[in-house]
């Protein structure tokens, strides 16, 4: 499968280091898919300050508002997929009603352990059956995974009841094949490290899970020559005036950007086996959503990098 | 307003925040290691799930133990930790439970291995708890804390009021009522009680219900303990001697992240220190000719390579640096926008600018380390 036609499956899961536009790059596939006439929805997990708000400029609500034909974002906020969430399991309004007007089973369920990843990827899979695609917004890695561990963790734990069914539910969409995820990297070697980690970790506790490519966001091609190289490294000199050292710096500072790019795949490419997506250096200047679409141009013209399998 | 300087001078506790990748790791391994050449002792405690602060000391890596780091000259130490959720639990069950039995009971309970290992929740709780114990044992004069990244950070200052609204009186008598009497009494004597376990039971299963309360009289001698370190914990970030550093990179969604946790900083009576913007570009802002500046000592080297090589670089000097300031303009704007908030509130703003290269030893710490104190740099001469 190409690269771009992961916005044909039907759950596309992003997670990457904080900081590496992992949600510009989700709202991105949402409007790839969307112009492909596939309705979509970007969804946020109980995002405290969503992303998607800083991109469309409205607040993402749990229901899903339309930003754009075929586009939609929502933000799932917890209490209210709780509430949600037991209405749907449970059978029997009684029931619902009593369990939803009871403060101290309303306090359990709010801070049972797990809870709340659970409940959001149950509320994950009815969104599936609504939409064409549905593209979430994980959080950064680390707890990108705690969250993709729970379902395993919940089927362990629980003999029977709602919560083990809901577990086991989850465990068969993070399998499905037509659910994907990708990670968002930066050609910087902390990244680069975290990235492995994050991969290593999530085909080790959900193995049916395909992690289809990592992006290396912010790239830059090499372009310099070694003789270039050599040149500015000898153009360096404590007489230099302020001003000329200005500009080495500034051609240091793409040279560096331009080797790491360079290290930073090979080193994905040695360690995990998924290709290699390059997203070049971007300007901020037009805003978010400006950058969103520029993202969006070049997922779509992007072919796998050279090393790939 | 205080200085940087100033700041970590007079407090005991500074807490780094801020979403991912701006640095925030090697932020707080630089106000330690200047501390340390201050002739302080410091701790720089990491409980960020990603493990970076090994990486910024030069180091393969650093466990749940406290290990000092070589720093040379002085009379200040610089001590680090990574926190191990599980093994921090562990040794809390360890030194709290009253006996024995206690003790090997938790330690085996099934649930017990799932929440102390596998929740994220978890993690932040534990910080609070390791964080208390460091803190009160009085064996550093400054701890710096570095925390999870962006959407996460607020769970660590709630993670204890989470579980303390978990162990709630209320809560735990319906678990630690023997299932017998339960079952007996039933609705008569506790009606309550027995109505939430039933609907407790409809989510939960029944099976899970019975082990949990296996799981909660295991712990009940310890409740009073958890929540006592709760509110101290609680009110080690209140207290005066604690300070907030609020850390970002000069692009919007970082921005915005800092202007939300300074938000709610404030919203929670917090203390906050300063805000540091990181990897700022160093660009003065004009336009430079590279064929005027470096013209002539491109051409006296050119002999050593092939031909052309230096006009090409020239060229290529000329776009690079128009590239800088047009990302140093944008930058600019976001930090004055920034700014001209803060100093409405008289907040402390700090730049530090971007690094050449990635810090993973101590002598690029160091340099680091000048760059966010250089403002101080005038009463530093022995640095």
């Amino acid at each position: 499968m190409a690269f771009v036609d992961l916005i044909y499956g039907r759950l596309l899961l992003v997670t990457g280091k904080g900081g590496t536009g992992k949600s510009s790059v989700a709202a991105a596939f949402g409007r790839l898919a969307a112009a492909q006439g596939r309705k979509t929805l970007v969804v946020e997990i109980d995002a405290q300050n969503p992303a998607m708000k800083a991109i469309y400029g409205i607040e993402p609500g749990y229901e899903p508002k339309e930003v754009a034909p075929n586009l939609y974002v929502a933000n799932l906020h917890w209490l209210t997929n709780l509430g949600d969430w037991v209405g749907r399991v449970l059978t029997g309004g009684r029931v619902v009603r009593l369990v939803l007007n009871n403060a101290l089973v309303q306090a359990f369920l709010e801070v049972a352990p797990g809870n709340r990843e659970t409940v959001a990827l149950s509320k994950i899979g009815w969104l599936v059956e609504e939409f064409d695609l549905v593209v979430v917004d994980l959080a950064a890695s680390g707890h990108a995974i705690a969250m993709l561990e729970v379902p395993n963790t919940m089927v362990g734990l629980f003999p029977s009841g709602p919560i083990r069914k809901e577990g086991e539910k989850a465990l068969e969409l993070l399998g499905d094949p037509q659910t994907h995820l990708v990670l968002v990297g930066l050609p910087e070697d902390m990244v680069v490290n975290e990235t492995i980690e994050t991969f290593e970790k999530i085909r080790h506790s959900v193995p049916d899970l395909a992690i289809d490519a990592v992006l290396l966001n912010r790239s830059s091609v090499p372009s310099l020559t070694e003789d270039e190289q050599s040149l500015l490294a000898a153009l360096s000199s404590e007489n230099n005036t302020p001003e000329a050292e200005e500009l080495l710096w500034s051609g240091r500072w793409e040279a560096e950007l331009e080797t790491s790019t360079e290290a930073a795949e090979k080193r994905l490419h040695q360690r995990l086996d998924t290709r290699v997506i390059r997203i070049p250096r971007l300007s901020h200047e037009g805003g978010p959503q400006q950058l969103v679409h520029q993202i969006a141009a070049a997922m779509a013209r992007s072919t796998q990098s050279k090393e790939e399998l | 307003m205080p200085s940087i300087a100033q700041l970590v001078e007079s407090k005991k506790l500074l807490v780094c925040v801020g979403s991912g990748g701006v640095g925030k790791t090697t932020m707080a391994a630089s106000i330690g290691l200047w501390a340390a050449r201050r002739g302080r002792k410091v701790l720089v405690l990491t409980i960020d799930p990603a493990r970076r602060l090994a990486n910024s000391l030069g180091l393969e890596s650093i466990g749940n133990v406290e290990s000092q780091i070589d720093i040379g000259d002085g009379d200040g130490e610089l001590w680090a930790m990574m926190l191990d959720t599980k093994t921090t639990f562990d040794q809390l069950i360890e030194r709290s439970a009253p006996d024995q039995e206690t003790r090997d009971g938790i330690l085996a309970n099934r649930i017990y291995q799932t929440l102390s290992a596998h929740f994220s929740g978890s993690q932040e709780y534990m910080a609070g708890e390791a964080l208390y114990d460091i803190v009160v044992s009085d064996r550093y004069e400054l701890v710096v804390l570095d925390t999870p990244p962006a959407k996460n950070a607020l769970d660590f200052l709630e993670a204890s009021a989470r579980l303390a609204k978990f162990l709630d009186p209320r809560i735990l008598k319906i678990f630690l009522t023997p299932y017998e009497e339960r079952r007996f009494f039933g609705r008569f004597l506790m009606g309550t009680s027995a109505l939430v376990f039933r609907l407790l039971g409809l989510v939960f299963g029944k099976e899970f219900l019975d082990d949990f309360s296996g799981f909660l009289r295991h712990f009940e001698p310890m409740y009073e303990g958890f929540k006592e370190r709760h509110e101290a914990v609680v009110a080690l970030l209140q207290s005066d001697d604690t300070a907030f550093l609020t850390v970002c990179a000069p692009n919007e969604p970082s921005m915005e992240v800092a202007r939300f946790f300074n938000e709610e900083l404030a919203r929670r009576k917090l203390n906050k220190g300063a805000t540091i913007v990181n990897q700022v570009l160093p660009c003065g802002g004009e336009a430079l000719d590279p064929n005027a500046l470096l013209g002539e000592s491109a051409s006296q080297l050119q002999s050593d390579f092939l031909p052309g090589t230096a006009a090409r670089l020239l060229a290529r000097l000329g776009s690079s640096h128009r590239r800088l300031r047009q990302h140093a303009h944008i930058e600019r704007k976001l930090i004055d926008n920034i700014r001209s908030m803060m100093h409405h509130d008289h907040e402390l703003l700090v730049e530090v600018p971007r690094l050449e290269g990635e810090v993973h030893d101590l002598s690029s710490l160091q340099r680091a380390s000048q760059m966010l104190f250089r403002s101080d740099m005038s009463d530093m001469e022995n640095m």
